[in-house]
């Protein structure tokens, strides 16, 4: 994907430019607000991803400047640490996202994943979601694979909705204590690997081919093929 | 203290304006008594003239001449003390009898009180400096004579004298005792900010444990001195807080990022196959990920003790943040065997940070299952009572000896029977935080067997 990124610090700008390219991504950079704002208006970026503070105009009032034009490219804004307050997480609520630093590489790229799909037009129909032979139909409740009822708790419904509709991507624990607990907190132990094991003992035991995936030190992926 | 300083006290200040209003006050009514006391003086001279020459006036229609002029002499001896003058004259103003040598040009036989001045050749052996305007009394005699009786005014004028001289001491002591008064206010005033003055000073210079003193009178600067005391109590405590958790960070850090160090250096002496590279970074990640987790806590603790967390404030369903906490641990308990007993009100909302409390509450489930042995029960309860929520996290592991519990709750205090498993000691100092942000003291107790651990916070109203 074509990615805007806009940040003052040149260190850190050099590591995840080098990051995303090796990705497989084309990164621009701006190293403040002024021209990020006019490269974000003038170019045509998936996603961009701002530091909080900027030189010249601040990460925030950018957004509102690119939003006041019309412009939805979604937005991933780096905050440091401590400054995730109610006007980011207002921010993020118009399908934007925001990170503390210090954060993962893998958080980063996962989360970006996740934003611009979630800004393309689903793919899926809303209320029946289907990743090989394992289906989900939202309006019934009811889970089967191979057309084999599952019986699944209303959280672990949750759970595999939110890993269906991101298959084949990458998603991390924190996003996963985001999106399904509504959860911003450090559980310590992990409890959402038990959680993931308890559904993949549902959803893979006794089947030839295992759906949920684990990546080790990143998160989880559902996809067909391994 | 200089005088310049002391004359711009608010006391100073406020006794000279008090002073100026009441010496104005004074002299008023003391004004008003001297021209009273005057008039009464002029009205009793006025009568004493009146009367004098009534009865001369009837003598010498009553009397022969020589009779008549002895009287007059009896008279003029008697009144010499008040300098009474006595003089009869035809109507040309030629003197018949009396002491005085001529009629005093001018004065009409009005039979009125006029205030003359009498010349001094008039008067026979008088010294020149007793001239003066006289009240005089001049009246027509049925023969054609005139009459007039003159007083000296020394007694009257003694009287005057004395008052006004009264009414100056009077004004000067007053307005004395105003300004010393207010002066010895000022002074004491100024003592008392002077001592507030230098204990601000001296912790501005650094030395915080300074407190301004007390005088013990329980008066409104005692109030303010206690409430500023208050104030440097809780500033040097947090400064205190904040040099302890820069001292333990340094004290903790230190340790894993130079094993983070090492463990680079000594990756980089020889070449080594990437599988090898591999493992070396994917450990160094590891290890600065534990880091960065101790550094979050350290800074959320820290926040939550500063009250910033006060933005995202609002109400909270506890009950069901309690019960997602429960399944969201649950899990990890039945993994280890144990049961997890979930007692929780429904519908119970408080005031406060969501996030900070799912914190709170999962760190408290954490500590249960690291901390007690697998295969043991745990027992989450959420209940209200009154406008009280109380959570309560209950282990039947070996739990924390009294003397032990106010302890644990500092940063990074782990007891030796928890040093071999992982954590950073951070986990309980963080639920006290929360709690204490949320008004709530946190209390551990002894579960017999066990450890348990509770606090209550304040219920939503409304709710």
């Amino acid at each position: 994907m074509h990615i805007l990124l806009i940040e003052d610090d040149k260190a850190a700008a050099a590591y995840l430019t080098k990051g995303l390219t090796e990705s497989g991504h084309v990164v621009d950079r701006a190293a403040d607000g002024e021209d990020g704002l006019h490269l974000a208006l003038t170019g045509q970026y998936d996603v961009l991803i701002l530091d909080r503070m900027l030189p010249k105009r601040d990460g925030l009032t950018l957004v509102r400047m690119l939003r006041a034009d019309g412009r939805d490219t979604p937005v991933l804004v780096l905050s440091a640490l401590g400054e995730v307050d109610d006007r980011v997480q207002g921010l993020t609520a118009g399908g934007d996202d925001y990170l503390a630093k210090p954060y993962a590489f893998s958080e980063l790229l996962a989360r970006l994943d996740a934003l611009v799909r979630r800004s393309r037009p689903a793919a899926q129909p809303p209320h029946h979601l289907r990743v090989s032979d394992l289906e989900l139909d939202l309006t019934l409740h009811r889970v089967s694979r191979a057309g084999k009822p599952i019986r699944l708790q209303p959280r672990e419904l949750r759970l595999l909705e939110y890993l269906m509709r991101h298959a084949g991507q990458v998603v991390t624990r924190t996003m996963l204590l985001e999106q399904v607990w509504d959860l911003h907190f450090d559980p310590q132990t992990n409890v959402i690997d038990t959680q993931i094991s308890r559904l993949r003992a549902k959803i893979d035991r006794g089947f030839d081919r295992s759906l949920l995936h684990t990546l080790r030190g990143v998160g989880y992926k559902l996809d067909e093929s391994a | 203290m200089n005088l310049r300083r002391l004359l711009r006290t608010s006391a100073v200040r406020l006794a000279l304006r008090y002073a100026l209003f009441y010496v104005a006050l004074i002299a008023l009514a003391l004004g008003l008594l001297y021209w009273s006391t005057s008039r009464f003086v002029d009205k009793q001279l006025a009568a004493g003239l009146h009367s004098t020459a009534d009865a001369l006036e009837r003598a010498r229609a009553d009397l022969d001449h020589g009779e008549f002029d002895a009287m007059v002499q009896a008279e003029l001896h008697a009144g010499r003390a008040s300098k009474l003058h006595v003089l009869i004259a035809n109507a040309k103003g030629v003197p018949l009898e009396g002491d005085l040598e001529g009629w005093p040009p001018g004065l009409s036989a009005d039979n009125r009180v006029h205030n003359v001045q009498i010349e001094d050749d008039l008067i026979p052996g008088r010294s020149e400096d007793e001239d003066a305007y006289w009240p005089v009394l001049a009246r027509r005699l049925p023969d054609g004579d005139r009459l007039l009786v003159a007083h000296g005014l020394d007694q009257a004028e003694d009287l005057l004298d004395f008052i006004q001289g009264t009414m100056i001491a009077i004004l000067a002591v007053s307005l004395g005792l105003a300004l010393g008064l207010g002066l010895l206010q000022g002074r004491a005033l100024l003592a008392r900010i002077d001592a507030l003055i230098g204990t601000a000073r001296s912790i501005g210079a650094g030395r915080l444990n300074r407190r301004i003193p007390l005088s013990g009178q329980d008066d409104e600067f005692d109030d303010l001195a206690g409430q500023l005391n208050a104030m440097l109590n809780r500033i040097q405590a947090l400064m205190t807080g904040m040099r302890q958790v820069t001292d333990n960070v340094a004290h903790d850090l230190r340790r894993p990022l130079s094993r983070v160090r090492n463990l680079l250096d000594v990756t980089l002496i020889k070449a080594r196959n990437s599988s090898e590279y591999r493992e070396a970074i994917g450990q160094a990640i590891d290890d600065l990920d534990e880091i960065i987790r101790t550094f979050n806590a350290l800074i959320e603790i820290a926040q939550a003790e500063a009250g910033s967390f006060r933005g995202d404030w609002g109400p909270v369903d506890l009950s069901a943040l309690a019960a997602e906490m429960a399944e969201l641990y649950g899990a990890q308990a039945e993994e280890q065997d144990r049961e997890l007993d979930v007692v929780i009100q429904p519908g119970v909302a408080v005031t406060g940070n969501r996030h900070l409390l799912a914190q709170a509450i999962g760190n408290l489930l954490d500590n249960a299952l690291k901390f007690s042995p697998q295969g043991t029960p745990l027992r989450l309860e959420m209940s209200a009572a009154g406008d009280r929520v109380r959570v309560a996290m209950r282990d039947q592991g070996p739990g924390i000896p009294p003397e032990e519990r106010e302890h644990v709750q500092k940063r990074f205090v782990r007891l030796d029977t928890a040093r071999t498993s992982p954590g950073s000691g951070l986990g309980l100092s963080l639920v006290a935080a929360v709690a204490r942000l949320h008004s709530a003291d946190l209390r551990l107790g002894d579960a017999g067997p066990g450890l348990i651990v509770s606090f209550e916070i304040e219920r939503a109203s409304g709710a």
